[in-house]
C-alpha cells in the first residue's frame, strides 16, 4: 500500500534522526524537525524561517543525504533494528516459558518465574541502553 | 483562522510513535494542539493506526486541512469525509 510505505518513511526518518542527528547544525536540527517531526509542509517552515521554498527543500534533500551517509557507514539504525527484532523473540519465548510453566507445582513456577522476569528485564535494559 | 490535521512526534528518543492532533496552522513549534484523535504506533508489527473516525470526519468537514501524511493515514484507516 502507497500510504503505508509513506509511514515507514517518517519512522526511518525519525529513526536516522534520533541516531544521529546530534551531528547536525542547530539550524539543519531544527527544520528536520519541523519537516519530519511536526510534519509541517515545506511552504510553511519556509515562510516560518523566511526563506524560499526551494531552499527548504534542498536542505531537507542535503541533511537526508547526510543521515544516510552516516548510517551507511556506521550502520547504527540497522543494527539497533536487528538487536530489536531479536529482543522481541526473547520475549516471546520467555512469555511462552512462563505459561507452560504456570502447569507445574506452584513452589517451582514462582522460583521460574522470577528468573524469567528478570531475562526480560534484561532484554528491556539492552534495548534501552542502545 | 486554518486548521490543519498533522502528526506529532511522540515516545521517547528511538521509540518513536505520533499523535495525530488538529492544530491551529501557525501553532508554534512547541505544539500546543486543539485536540487529539488518533495514534499512530510504527514500534509494533504490523504498526498501529487508531484514529476516532467520527472526530476526524467532523474536523474534514469543518474544512481542516490533512497534512499529505495525515491524509494517507486516514486512506488506510478507511476514513473519508
Amino acid at each position: 500500500m502507497a500510504g503505508q510505505n509513506k509511514m515507514e518513511e517518517i519512522f526511518e526518518q525519525t529513526l536516522l534522526y534520533d541516531f544521529y542527528g546530534e551531528l547536525l547544525t542547530e539550524h539543519q536540527k531544527s527544520i528536520y524537525e519541523d519537516v519530519v517531526l511536526n510534519d509541517m509542509s515545506l511552504t510553511e517552515v519556509a515562510e516560518n524561517y523566511a526563506i524560499s521554498r526551494q531552499a527548504v527543500s534542498d536542505l531537507m534533500k542535503r541533511i537526508h543525504k547526510l543521515l544516510k551517509g552516516y548510517e551507511a557507514k556506521l550502520h547504527l539504525v540497522e543494527k539497533f533494528t536487528c538487536a530489536k527484532g531479536k529482543l522481541k523473540e526473547i520475549q516471546s519465548e520467555t512469555n511462552a516459558l512462563s505459561k507452560d510453566y504456570k502447569s507445574l507445582k506452584e513452589q517451582d513456577s514462582i522460583h521460574i518465574d522470577k528468573r524469567l522476569k528478570k531475562i526480560q528485564a534484561l532484554a528491556d535494559a539492552v534495548l534501552e541502553d542502545f | 483562522m486554518a486548521v490543519k490535521i498533522r502528526l506529532k512526534r511522540m515516545g521517547k528518543k528511538k521509540a518513536p510513535f505520533y499523535r495525530v492532533v488538529v492544530a491551529d496552522a501557525r501553532s508554534p513549534r512547541d505544539g500546543r494542539f486543539i485536540e487529539e484523535i488518533g495514534t499512530y504506533d510504527p514500534n509494533i508489527e504490523p504498526s498501529a493506526i487508531k484514529i476516532d473516525a467520527d472526530a476526524a470526519k467532523k474536523w474534514l468537514n469543518n474544512g481542516a486541512q490533512p497534512t499529505d501524511t495525515v491524509a494517507k493515514l486516514l486512506k488506510v484507516a478507511g476514513i473519508e469525509k
